[in-house]
């Protein structure tokens, strides 16, 4: 690791000095990467629920280094946490090179050596990912193999461990192989048809050695499957308008500490309907899940080690206050409906005026199981309904307009309901039924100065409670100006309230950004929430704070 | 550790216009709106400049910047014959958003999805929206992160510059 660490920046510093050299490339390959610092110095504020920071100063920064040469690609990522941001796991304290790969493609083949990316079908059986702001990173350290033997075929199989924070679950091996045949490409007669059509079918398998865990009866250990594997079969078909997308995946005894130690088989359905053309859309999607958290270890109750990945349906958000109460999947039982229309009223019509007006509709439904219990640990656990709905999780309903109003003006109008269920977050309460308008207003003054207002409101009947120190309860508002100049730089203002049933929380904010070409700087101080962020351009994750944050990214 | 953030910064400021040479990554799977894979290598324009921009659904500045591209790009195409191909970084979550959004919006773009991001890894987007020109030869000339109104103008006037070279 020393020797690596030496290397990056002698390679960065021969780049700097030799512009001309790099022009033509190291050894006729090219040195691309990324570059991310974030940091904080935070203030402890119990009314906001941030906590003290004895470091003062908190930093996470990586930096990903690829080396492109034709076919042949290598990379490795450097990262360091001194100490890790409000809201990352304290386990990421450290630094080194935690990731890197070396790869091989063409036309046939490609193949993957060392940290490898990968999903099958929808993700439900497998799905290594990273999500750099929520701290996840369940990359495969192992070999990864894609064959494209015929125009339409591709073939995958993977072996690996899996990464958690800076270490790898060298016990838990996973292995994988898919298929996926686009019917189209191999039937000659199908070439040109309307009707499209790619079929998929993966299997998972998942090795860990044997260890000791109790029975509820006295005296006796379970018997835990060593090997636990998952099967998925998937289709897409496209006709005209019409597109219909399918999955089901059935995963085997697996007793982990996140089901109890049942022993009930997983399993998972997901469809989608989709009907399109220009100007107008409509999708509906329905799903079901069963007791299919799948991970590389029985006993890791944390975010990590998630071999597969079950998506939520309800739309992703985007304005804070509809972002509030966002809907987190539980794998271990749902049923969900979602469906969205976007509609673009025409030009020159009465409603649509002179730029036309988008209209967009989204609603989803997410429910429990109904569950019939048999036992605990060592059992089957509880038998399930197919098409009996249980306890309602989320609902979520959002109406949005927008209309361009000149050739300078742009605005925005949203409104939405959403019922939550607390026990989606793991703990008993009353649902909270929220209502939420908001305005967004864009006005470009001329090419260089542009401005944006965002008002948001939000209405709800919960009341904030000292005892269970949810600070997201009361009635909510917020104002937000940004100003854009030059194109480069931003100057953001916003502050978000608890004006009633709340904990009076202000979290006021002051931002400040310059962007250039693949360079971005932004300096921020004030309240934070947990959330979603979009301001000046770009959408992230932050966590919560009180004090001051920068941010610096770069690609070249 | 001192000479690394050292070189981080030198990197920072010297940037961009190293890498000017490295061109598209060729063997990188995408998926087309009918659900086939697609290889990064049918990202072609005969010769003409290609815009590739990384979105997604959820991203407000990266719909404002497709939705105002839109009403632009038949002017773009006939004066510089420029092809924009937008590529959805969506994941399992909202990946299959993408067409309804793709057609609700109206979008004329050629739009491919990057679910598992390994295109998005191998061009070194961080956030959305991040866009490149790729010039006549494949090889990318200029980038941008993030998106404000006003931004379209730099970045129609780097693709009359790359078409004009071309057209040498």
């Amino acid at each position: 690791m020393t020797n690596i660490r030496k290397t990056i920046p002698v390679l960065a510093l021969m780049m700097l000095a030799t512009p001309a050299a790099m022009a033509q490339g190291i050894m006729g390959g090219h040195v691309t990467g990324n570059i991310q610092i974030d940091g904080q110095i935070s203030h402890a504020d119990s009314l906001i629920g941030a906590s003290d920071v004895p470091e003062r100063l908190l930093t996470n920064s990586r930096a990903d280094i690829l080396y492109t040469n034709g076919n042949f690609s290598a990379g490795l990522r450097f990262e360091t946490y001194l100490n890790p941001m409000l809201g990352f796991n304290a386990r990421y304290q450290g630094m080194g090179v935690p990731n890197f790969f070396a790869s091989y493609q063409n036309d046939l083949i490609s193949v993957t050596a060392g940290n490898f990316y990968e999903q099958f079908g929808s993700g439900m059986i497998l799905r290594a990912y990273e999500d750099r702001y929520l701290g996840l990173d369940n990359s495969l350290r192992g070999l990864n193999v894609a064959l494209r033997p015929f125009p339409g075929v591709t073939i995958k199989a993977l072996t690996g461990v899996q990464r958690i924070y800076w270490n790898y679950n060298t016990q838990g091996l996973v292995r994988g192989v898919d298929g996926e045949v686009n019917l189209n490409s191999i039937i000659t007669p199908m070439a040109e048809s309307k009707f499209r059509m790619t079929l998929g079918a993966g299997f998972v398998s998942k090795y860990e050695p044997d260890e000791f865990i109790s029975s509820p009866e006295p005296g006796y250990k379970l018997n835990l499957p060593l090997n636990v594997g998952a099967g998925a079969v998937r289709m897409d078909m496209n006709y005209g308008n019409w597109s219909l997308q399918a999955e089901y995946a059935h995963k085997g005894q697996d007793p982990s500490v996140m089901n109890n130690y049942i022993y009930r088989e997983g399993e998972a359905l997901m469809l989608n309907a989709v009907y399109s053309m220009k100007g107008f859309s409509a999708n509906l999607q329905a799903k079901r899940v069963d007791n299919m958290c799948f991970k590389s270890a029985r006993n890791e109750s944390g975010e990590m080690l998630y071999i597969n990945y079950i998506p939520a349906i309800t739309k992703q958000h985007t304005y804070a206050f509809l972002n509030m109460y966002p809907y987190a999947t539980q794998t271990t039982g749902e049923m969900g409906l979602q469906g969205d229309v976007m509609y673009k009223i025409k030009k020159g019509t009465l409603l649509g005026g002179k730029y036309g007006t988008d209209i967009h509709i989204n609603g989803a439904v997410i429910t429990g199981l109904d569950t019939t219990t048999i036992g605990g640990a060592g059992t089957d656990g509880y038998t399930s309904s197919w098409f009996k709905t249980g306890d309602l999780y989320y609902t979520d309903l959002s109406i949005e307009v927008a209309k361009k109003l000149s050739s300078a003006l742009k605005l925005t109008c949203t409104y939405g309901y959403q019922i939550f269920n607390p026990i989606v977050e793991g703990h008993h309460g009353d649902l909270h039924h929220n209502h939420v308008a908001v305005a967004d207003l864009t006005w470009k003054i001329n090419k260089k100065n542009v401005l944006r207002f965002e008002a948001e409101w939000m209405g709800s009947d919960s009341k904030y409670n000292p005892d269970v120190d949810d600070k997201r309860c009361g009635d909510w508002i917020m104002g937000l100006v940004e100003y854009n100049f030059s194109s480069a730089w931003f100057i953001s203002l916003s502050d978000q309230y608890s004006y009633h049933d709340g904990n009076k929380a202000n979290y006021y904010n002051v931002s400040l950004g310059y962007n250039h070409g693949a360079t971005r700087l932004q300096l921020g101080y004030g309240k934070q929430r947990e959330g979603l962020l979009c301001i000046g351009g770009v959408c992230r994750q932050v966590p919560a704070s009180n004090g001051l944050t920068f941010s610096l990214t770069t690609s070249f | 550790m001192k000479r690394f953030f050292l070189s981080v910064i030198c990197l920072t400021l010297g940037g961009i216009a190293l890498a000017q040479n490295a061109t598209l990554p060729q063997n990188i799977t995408l998926k087309a709106l009918d659900g086939s894979s697609v290889q990064t290598s049918a990202i072609q324009n005969d010769g003409k400049p290609i815009i590739v921009n990384f979105w997604a659904t959820w991203c407000k500045p990266c719909n404002r910047e497709l939705n105002t591209i839109k009403e632009l790009y038949p002017e773009w195409q006939e004066e510089t014959g420029v092809k924009i191909v937008a590529i959805s970084i969506d994941d399992a979550r909202s990946a299959s958003r993408v067409k309804p959004h793709v057609d609700g919006n109206g979008w004329e773009y050629e739009v491919y999805i990057d679910q598992n991001q390994d295109f998005k890894r191998a061009m070194n987007v961080v956030n959305p929206p991040h866009t490149f020109v790729i010039n006549g030869k494949g090889e990318i000339v200029w980038q941008h992160a993030s998106y404000v109104e006003g931004d379209e103008e730099e970045l129609i006037e780097v693709v009359r510059k790359v078409a004009a070279e071309s057209e040498k």
